[in-house]
């Protein structure tokens, strides 16, 4: 293509872009709310995640021994439960040393030196590699011959499975609404595109102009849409997490930094690609009906 | 050359607009195709330069199938066919120029052959002084001349005019099909479909007059009202 041709390219395409500019600004527009919208729901999607991921890393199993049991009933019962490898870390704990703990934990709430007898059994703590298998695994050790008891957080892992799931929906429900709304929105600014250039179109067909030719400065009409209307939305996001996070944060100080560990230049990068890829598919969707020589 | 062989055509409302048509026009000559409205004179046309496809029949270009042709040829066949239209057909916010360049710029040509071949275009309708002013500076015939240049500018072996005078005075009238003659004496195959008596009378040529979707006189330096019917008898003997 010699520069000609070029500049006569470009030319075609902002003849495009400013042929209809309400209807280009309702397209940019409608790509922008919904790429903040998409942006927000992956930063707490991202967030809530890693909060939960903080939580439920901590969260360890108790499998407490019958009262029978031996050094030598420990010993199996660990080997068994190191063939699972959903289980990352076991560690025993005798009952003496359990409740040498305990008396330091106590130690000046109560009178210690009234602790005489140890009430405890001997017992495992054991953690997990993924927060959705604590269920199953405490379920598995239960039946394990020799243990007694197994306890977890059950409230705070169920409770918190259920948040991240219901997240994950609503964000990925909303998200796909938002994503057909603007694709929409722009294949109709697409189509109004076409409309009013019919006249040149027509001459472009009877002078045979190629289909991809014609199609060519509205396909590129539709990616511009979509990459600006996502470049306004990163610039929002940006605004919006210099602005308000920290005042977020100020305001719950107990969250545990969430959004240090956010990889921002992905999630710019992913939104970029999202918006622009919407409205490339928009315009050839919208094209489609029309520019068939 | 340019072969219809028993050609119909019916549009999707059901309308039969052509009717077994069967039509040879040599290379090189000048070809008016009249009849009333209605009777199916821009049909032929749009088959020619395969606008669309006959419902049965064939329609031979130079050896080519024209019917038979796949949606990706249809392009590069129109590059090899012009066509002018009654209303023009000019894009208001380009200059005589741009209008002429655009049928190259559009179709991939390159700058050296842009500049080379919108003067030569513009030249030959006499147009060259006025290619920077715009549709609505120019009279209709000058207009119609701006199509035309836009229609040679890849010299063609086909020129179709539809109506070309159709908007048209006398005067500019003459003009335009003085201009198609000067083209024609150059090689190019031109057919005009027309219901303008007084230039068919006039210019002595071949003639074929339609009806009801069906040629029904051909005469080889015709008038408007032809009524020998022996040249289209022989003529279709022939297949
Ligand atoms: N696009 C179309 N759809 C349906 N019928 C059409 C269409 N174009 C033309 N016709 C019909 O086909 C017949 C021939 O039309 P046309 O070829 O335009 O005639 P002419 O050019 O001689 O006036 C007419 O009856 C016309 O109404
Ligand atoms: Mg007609």
């Amino acid at each position: 293509m010699d520069f000609g041709r070029f500049r006569f390219f470009v030319r075609e395409v902002f003849a495009n872009l400013s042929r209809n500019a309400g209807m280009q600004f309702t397209a940019i527009g409608t790509v922008a709310v919904t790429i903040v919208l998409l942006g927000s729901l992956l930063f707490v999607r991202e967030s809530v995640s890693r909060i939960g991921a903080q939580v439920l890393s901590q969260i360890e199993i108790s499998a407490y021994l019958t009262d029978a049991s031996t050094d030598d009933t420990a010993a199996q019962l660990r080997h068994l439960m190191s063939q699972d490898s959903r289980i990352t870390r076991i560690t025993y704990i005798p009952k003496s040393v359990g409740f040498a703990e305990m008396r330091t934990h106590m130690e000046g709430q109560i009178d210690t030196s009234l602790m005489t007898s140890n009430p405890l059994p001997n017992a495992f703590r054991i953690q997990v590699r993924r927060p959705q298998s604590v269920a199953g695994v405490a379920a598995r050790l239960q039946r394990l011959p020799g243990i007694a008891k197994v306890t977890y957080a059950q409230d705070i892992v169920l409770k918190l499975l259920r948040v991240t799931e219901v997240i994950e929906r609503v964000g990925i429900g909303m998200i796909v609404v938002l994503l057909l709304v603007a694709a929409i929105i722009i294949s109709n600014t697409i189509r109004l595109t076409v409309f009013a250039r019919r006249r040149e179109i027509a001459i472009m067909q009877l002078v045979g102009a190629t289909a991809s030719y014609i199609r060519a400065p509205f396909i590129v009409e539709g990616f511009i849409d979509g990459l600006v209307g996502a470049a306004v939305a990163v610039g929002i996001l940006a605004g919006a997490q210099a602005e308000l996070l920290p005042k977020l944060f100020a305001a719950m100080p107990f969250v545990p930094m969430a959004h240090a560990g956010v990889d921002e230049h992905q999630i710019v990068l992913q939104l970029l690609c999202t918006g622009a890829a919407l409205g490339t598919l928009a315009s050839w969707v919208a094209l489609g009906r029309y520019l068939r020589t | 050359m340019i072969q219809l062989r028993d050609v119909s055509l019916v549009y999707s409302n059901g309308v039969r607009a052509l009717d077994a048509v069967n039509l040879d026009i040599a290379k090189g000559s000048f070809l008016f195709l009249v009849g009333h409205s209605g009777t199916g004179k821009s049909s032929i046309l749009r088959l020619m330069y395969r606008e669309l496809v006959p419902t049965s029949g064939q329609v031979i270009m130079d050896g080519i199938r024209v019917d038979r042709l796949r949606k990706g040829r249809v392009p590069h066949f129109r590059r090899s066919v012009g066509v002018v239209f009654q209303d023009f057909k000019l894009l208001a916010g380009k200059t005589v120029w741009e209008n002429v360049a655009f049928a190259l710029q559009v179709t991939g040509a390159s700058t050296r052959e842009i500049v080379r071949s919108v003067p030569r275009a513009l030249d030959l309708v006499g147009l060259s002084h006025k290619s920077r002013m715009f549709p609505h500076e120019l009279s209709g015939g000058e207009q119609q001349r701006v199509a035309i240049a836009r229609a040679l500018v890849r010299s063609p072996r086909f020129l179709f005019c539809d109506e070309p005078t159709g908007n048209l005075d006398p005067a500019n009238t003459t003009e335009i099909m003085e201009l198609l003659l000067r083209i024609n004496l150059k090689g190019t195959t031109v057919i005009v479909a027309t219901h303008n008596q007084a230039v068919v009378d006039r210019m002595k040529r071949r003639v074929v007059r339609m009806d009801n979707g069906r040629i029904v006189a051909d005469e080889e330096r015709g008038s408007y009202f032809v009524d020998d019917v022996p040249a289209l008898t022989s003529q279709k003997a022939g297949y």
